[in-house]
């Protein structure tokens, strides 16, 4: 067992074909510079002789232009750059049939976005929100989507680098896989609660405690899995099941939607869809006099 | 509601108004209708398990309303409870008025294929949040992502306009939902960002960026400065009646102009942003002046000081040329 934290290339080789992995290209799109945005792996390669777009973090390269971004943090260069990836993986397949549409593998390893004061001032919520639109788009036009959790998935890092996935696999707790919003130590800090009280809750309270095997309770990761050797082998079944439901139109069931319904299932998110069922049904009542 | 009551709304402070007046006053007279509103007793599950207070609103307000004979589809969140932040609840209620948008929108072209554009249905959103709520933080994080998700869907089908004017402004990854909007309006008091001041004095330290420094704090995120840099669309001044007006000149638009006055959410916009980075780089700006400077603006100083009416005849907006270099 390896854990993959900071080991972001390491893990594409672990799931694609040996040797197949072109960096930079995307169909139309070539990435020669070394220093745009490097701390964002982008490529095509092949899984199972079918060609797939791979997008990925390297946490041990560091970006010349923007101090704050080195580690794995995903900075504006790194957004745009695979937001480009995923456009040029919808335009090469535009007009071809579902079967054909290629597959979009994310590799995550991330603890966030460029927290600094040139991102603000340029804006870095546009970056991370256009790599997210970007995701859903592909998603919608019938690419299937994984997300492969190998090390950190923190936060806006994992919101724009993950979460619009049709499904999201990540390694059990065990490999020291980090998913969630904040520590427990900044949550208290912030909160002003009891960190002791708030670490015995964290124990068993799947909605606040950061932790994979939380957010699989919530819907949030379809699946854990428990060795390296396996995420190839579960990256291609999930795959194959994500085209089986968008080829049957049951594309609900897939992405950030489809995670509610399953979190409700899984019993760590039920007041979401009582919300949504209550504002329905009042809408209805009065739907007549606004549509 | 008491006579009178949507009048006296339209000249309140915008940054004073809570939740529910701006969501009534941003409709028009008496045509607010909220949906899963306080009268249901929704409030968060988690929050008592910490000790916590609930509202029965759980800090938002969604509901429906008209703007002559447009649907309008409503969130405005409360900074007062939890700074506006979004847990399992709130979550939930933002991203359904936004699907229900939607599917109202697809209902009503499924009816009548022809009908004009002046009554499909538009979303609006207040904006007043820091983001996730720390306290169920990760149900909130999950809501993002499907708040992303049906913004998405209502591309090129349901317009959504992001207003961002009262006191928390909008942030973490409810920035990112701001700017995936169709049109933003702020006023010159809202903010607008991803990474809150105190995170960013703890990234760069005290020297680089002083949290404390309320001068600087605006200069990077607030409404001037997101307006020169073109991420808002129209900056407006402080009262309800005066977001509202700009909102019904935005929607009174074809729906094809309002999708140009986005940022992002295509290839060709992606590109053009692309040249502000490579604008960043080369600038590496210290301040936000630094760039409202190269806008050409010959005295950055002076133009967060000056009076609103003088700043807006003044003002020289970035212009970045997508066919230089």
């Amino acid at each position: 067992m390896e854990n993959l934290t900071g080991q972001g290339r390491a893990a594409i080789d672990m799931v694609v074909d040996p040797g197949s992995f072109r960096e930079g290209k995307v169909s139309a799109l070539s990435i020669t510079d070394e220093e745009f945005g490097p701390g964002a792996v982008i490529g095509t390669a092949t899984l199972d002789g079918t060609e797939c777009t791979i997008i990925a973090n390297d946490a041990m390269a560091a970006n010349p232009g923007f101090p704050v971004v080195y580690a794995g943090i995903i900075g504006l260069e790194e957004a745009y750059k695979m937001a480009q990836a995923v456009y040029h993986s919808i335009l090469a397949d535009r007009g071809k049939p579902l079967p054909e549409k290629r597959a979009i593998i994310l590799i995550v390893d991330t603890p966030g976005n460029g927290p600094g004061k040139q991102e603000e001032i340029f804006g870095m919520n546009k970056a991370t929100g256009a790599y997210q639109m970007a995701l859903a788009e592909a998603r919608k036009a019938g690419h299937p989507i994984v997300a492969l959790v190998v090390g950190r998935a923190i936060s806006g890092g994992f919101l724009c680098h993950g979460m619009q996935a049709d499904h999201i696999l990540a390694l059990s707790p065990k490999f020291n896989t980090l998913i969630h919003v904040m520590p427990i130590t900044s949550i208290a800090r912030i909160t002003k609660l009891d960190i002791e009280w708030l670490q015995e809750l964290a124990k068993n309270n799947p909605v606040f405690a950061p932790g994979p095997d939380f957010f699989h309770k919530l819907g949030g990761v379809e699946e854990l899995i428990n060795s390296n050797e396996e995420m190839r082998g579960r990256v291609i079944v999930h795959l194959a099941e994500i085209r089986a439901k968008k080829m049957a139109g049951r594309d609900e069931e897939l992405g950030p939607w489809g995670r509610g319904a399953l979190g409700a299932e899984r019993g760590g998110r039920v007041a979401r869809s009582r919300v949504i069922k209550v504002m329905n049904d009042e809408f209805e009542k009065v739907a007549e006099r606004y549509l | 509601m008491i006579a009178g009551r949507w009048e006296q709304l339209q000249s309140k402070s915008f940054l004073e108004s809570n939740a529910r007046e701006r969501a009534i006053g941003l409709a028009d007279s008496g045509t607010f209708t909220e949906l899963a509103g306080p009268r249901h007793r929704i409030s968060s599950p988690h929050l008592p398990l910490m000790g916590e207070a609930v509202e029965f609103d759980d800090g938002i307000v969604t509901g429906v309303g008209l703007m002559g004979n447009k649907p309008l589809f409503i969130a405005s969140q409360e900074g007062r409870f939890i700074g506006g932040s979004v847990g399992e609840v709130h979550g939930a209620k933002l991203v359904n008025i936004v699907r229900m948008a939607r599917n109202s929108h697809d209902r009503m072209l499924a009816a009548n294929p022809a009908l004009p554009e002046e009554k499909r249905p538009a979303v609006v959103i207040s904006f007043e949040t820091g983001g996730v709520r720390l306290h169920e933080a990760n149900a909130g994080l999950l809501a993002h992502a499907e708040l992303m998700d049906q913004f998405q869907d209502c591309q090129g089908k349901v317009p959504i306009i992001a207003l961002i004017g009262s006191k928390v402004g909008c942030f973490g990854g409810m920035g990112f939902a701001a700017a995936a909007a169709d049109t933003i309006i702020m006023s010159q008091f809202g903010r607008l960002g991803l990474t809150g001041p105190e995170v960013i004095e703890e990234e760069m330290g005290k020297d680089e960026f002083d949290a404390s420094d309320r001068a600087l704090v605006y200069r990077t995120t607030g409404g001037r400065h997101k307006y020169i840099m073109g991420d808002c669309n129209l900056l407006v001044a402080d009262s309800i009646a005066a977001f509202r007006d700009a909102l019904r000149g935005v929607l009174a638009k074809p729906h094809a102009e309002i999708s140009a006055m986005r940022r992002i959410g295509s290839l060709e916009k992606v590109l053009h942003q692309l040249r502000l980075v490579a604008l960043c780089v080369k600038l590496a700006p210290r301040d936000s002046r630094d760039v409202w400077k190269y806008a050409g603006n010959g005295s950055p100083d002076e133009l967060a000081d000056m009076d609103f009416d003088t700043f807006l005849k003044t003002a020289e907006r970035l212009v970045i040329d997508d066919r230089e270099g």
